[in-house]
C-alpha cells in the first residue's frame, strides 16, 4: 500500500459491521452469507472509489485493509474474497483478468466503463475538442484534467471505455507504438 | 309469597338499573372531562412523549384505552391512533430490513436509533413506552413481534418462530456479545450435542454468527454488538 492510499483509508469511514469480528468469517447459513456477501460488495465498491484504485490482486489485498482490519486482528480469507469478487463480476461492477483459471486479479468498476465512456465524451465536448485527436496520456495525466474524476484513471479501464465510445461512433482509436501512445479522436 | 318475591326482585331490578344509569352519568361526565383536557393539551401530547406517557397512564387508570380501537373516539383526539399506527409500520420497515444482518432480533434501544434516524426531521422523539405500545398494537397481525428480555437487555424479536428455551438461555449467557462452545459448557453444564444443537440453529436462522478468527471459535449474537452509525 503506497503513501496516498494509507491517508485515504485512515479517512475512510467504515460502516459499523467491520468491527464485527465473524463479518471476517464466511457465514455457513446461506440467508446470512447472502447478506454478508452485499455487505463485503458494497464496502469493496466504497472502498475502492475512496481510495481510487481499480485494480486487485486478491492474494496481495487481503494483506490489508478492508479485508485486514487491523484495530481487531482479522483478515478475510482469498477464497472468500474470490467468492465476494465473483459476486461483483456478476453484477457488473468487476471483471477478472490475467490468467481465467487462477482468479487473482481483478478489475474493480466503482463506476462502469459506460459511465466513464459517456463522463469523458461529455469533458471532450464541453472542451470544443470534437474531431481533434488527444492522446491517452492527456485525458487522464492532462493539465487540464486533473481535477476530473477520470484523472489518473487505470489505463484498462480507460481502454475500455474508449473501446465503448468506439463501438458506438463516438471516438476512433489510433493505435501508437506502445500503450502510452494510444491516441483517441472523439466525434459528436 | 309468590307475589312477594316478584315485588322485591322488581324493586331489586329497578335498583340496580338506577345505580347503573347514575354511573353511567359519571362516565360520561368523566369522559367529557378527559375529553376536554385532551384537548385543550393536544399540542403538548404531540409532542412531548413524557405528557403523552402521562396521559395514557391516566386512561388506563380509568380503565379507558384510547387505542382500543382505531376509530376511538379519545385516540382521535390524542392523535395517537395514527401515531402509533405510523410507528408500527415503521418498526415492521426497521425489523424486515436488518432481519438478514441480525436474525430478527434487535435490542429495542437500537431499534429506537434506527426509528429517530428514519422520522422525518420535526416528528415526535419516540421513547421505549411508544415503542412496547406500537408493537401491542401490532399483535393482530400475528407477525411474532415481541418484546423479550435476555439479563437487563430489552430485545424486539420480529420473527414468527419461537425461540426455544435452551436458546433463550444461551442467549442470556452471551449478553456482553459473544461466546464459545466452552463457555457454555462450562456455565450450563450441558452435553456436547445439546450445546452443537442449540448453536447450529441460531446459526441457521441468522441470530447468531461465528467468528473463526480466533483459536477458539467464538460465536457472536449481532444483535448484541452491531450499533448504527
Amino acid at each position: 500500500m503506497n503513501r496516498t492510499t494509507a491517508t485515504a483509508t485512515e479517512q475512510f469511514e467504515f460502516p459499523e459491521i467491520y468491527s464485527f469480528p465473524p463479518f471476517f468469517t464466511r457465514q455457513p447459513a446461506e440467508a446470512t452469507w447472502q447478506e454478508q456477501r452485499r455487505l463485503w460488495c458494497n464496502l469493496v465498491l466504497s472502498f475502492y472509489r475512496h481510495t481510487r484504485q481499480h485494480t486487485m490482486t486478491l492474494s496481495e489485498a487481503v494483506l490489508s485493509p478492508p479485508f485486514h482490519n487491523y484495530q481487531i486482528k482479522r483478515i478475510l480469507r482469498v477464497d472468500v474474497l474470490r467468492e465476494i469478487v465473483d459476486e461483483l463480476v456478476k453484477q457488473g461492477n468487476a471483471v477478472w483478468v490475467g490468467p481465467k483459471h487462477t482468479k487473482d486479479m481483478c478489475l474493480v468498476f466503482w463506476r462502469k466503463p459506460e459511465e466513464w465512456a459517456a463522463m469523458i465524451h461529455q469533458w471532450v465536448t464541453d472542451r470544443g475538442m470534437i474531431n481533434t485527436v488527444l492522446t491517452v496520456y492527456e485525458l487522464t495525466n492532462g493539465d487540464d484534467t486533473g481535477d476530473q474524476e477520470f484523472s489518473g484513471l487505470d489505463t484498462v479501464v480507460l481502454r475500455r471505455a474508449l473501446d465503448i465510445l468506439q463501438s458506438q461512433g463516438k471516438a476512433q482509436l489510433f493505435v501508437g507504438s506502445s500503450d502510452d501512445d494510444l491516441g483517441v479522436k472523439f466525434f459528436a | 309469597m309468590e307475589a312477594e318475591r316478584a315485588a322485591l326482585s322488581s324493586k331489586g331490578t329497578e335498583l340496580a338499573q338506577r345505580e347503573i344509569s347514575k354511573l353511567q352519568e359519571q362516565i360520561t361526565v368523566m369522559r367529557n372531562n378527559l375529553e376536554e383536557f385532551v384537548r385543550d393539551h393536544q399540542k403538548d401530547i404531540r409532542s412531548n412523549p413524557v405528557f403523552r406517557v402521562q396521559v395514557q397512564r391516566m386512561c388506563q387508570v380509568i380503565g379507558i384505552d384510547p387505542l382500543a380501537s382505531r376509530k376511538g373516539y379519545l385516540a382521535e383526539l390524542l392523535g395517537v391512533g395514527d401515531f402509533y399506527c405510523e410507528l408500527g409500520i415503521q418498526i415492521i420497515d426497521v425489523c424486515v430490513a436488518t432481519r438478514a444482518l441480525n436474525g430478527g432480533l434487535i435490542e429495542v434501544e437500537e431499534l429506537r436509533r434506527r426509528l429517530e434516524k428514519r422520522r422525518i426531521r420535526g416528528s415526535e422523539p419516540v421513547i421505549e413506552e411508544d415503542i412496547k405500545r406500537a408493537i401491542k398494537q401490532l399483535a393482530p397481525l400475528h407477525g411474532g413481534y415481541r418484546i423479550v428480555s435476555f439479563g437487563d437487555r430489552k430485545m424486539v424479536k420480529s420473527v414468527g418462530r419461537e425461540l426455544n428455551l435452551d436458546q433463550t438461555t444461551v442467549l442470556g449467557l452471551a449478553v456482553r456479545g459473544h461466546f464459545t462452545l466452552q463457555d457454555v459448557q462450562s456455565g450450563l453444564g450441558w452435553d456436547t450435542d445439546r450445546i452443537q444443537t442449540c448453536v447450529d440453529d441460531m446459526l441457521r436462522t441468522g441470530i447468531v454468527w461465528v467468528d473463526e478468527g480466533t483459536k477458539e471459535t467464538e460465536y457472536w449474537v449481532p444483535a448484541f454488538s452491531i450499533k448504527s452509525m
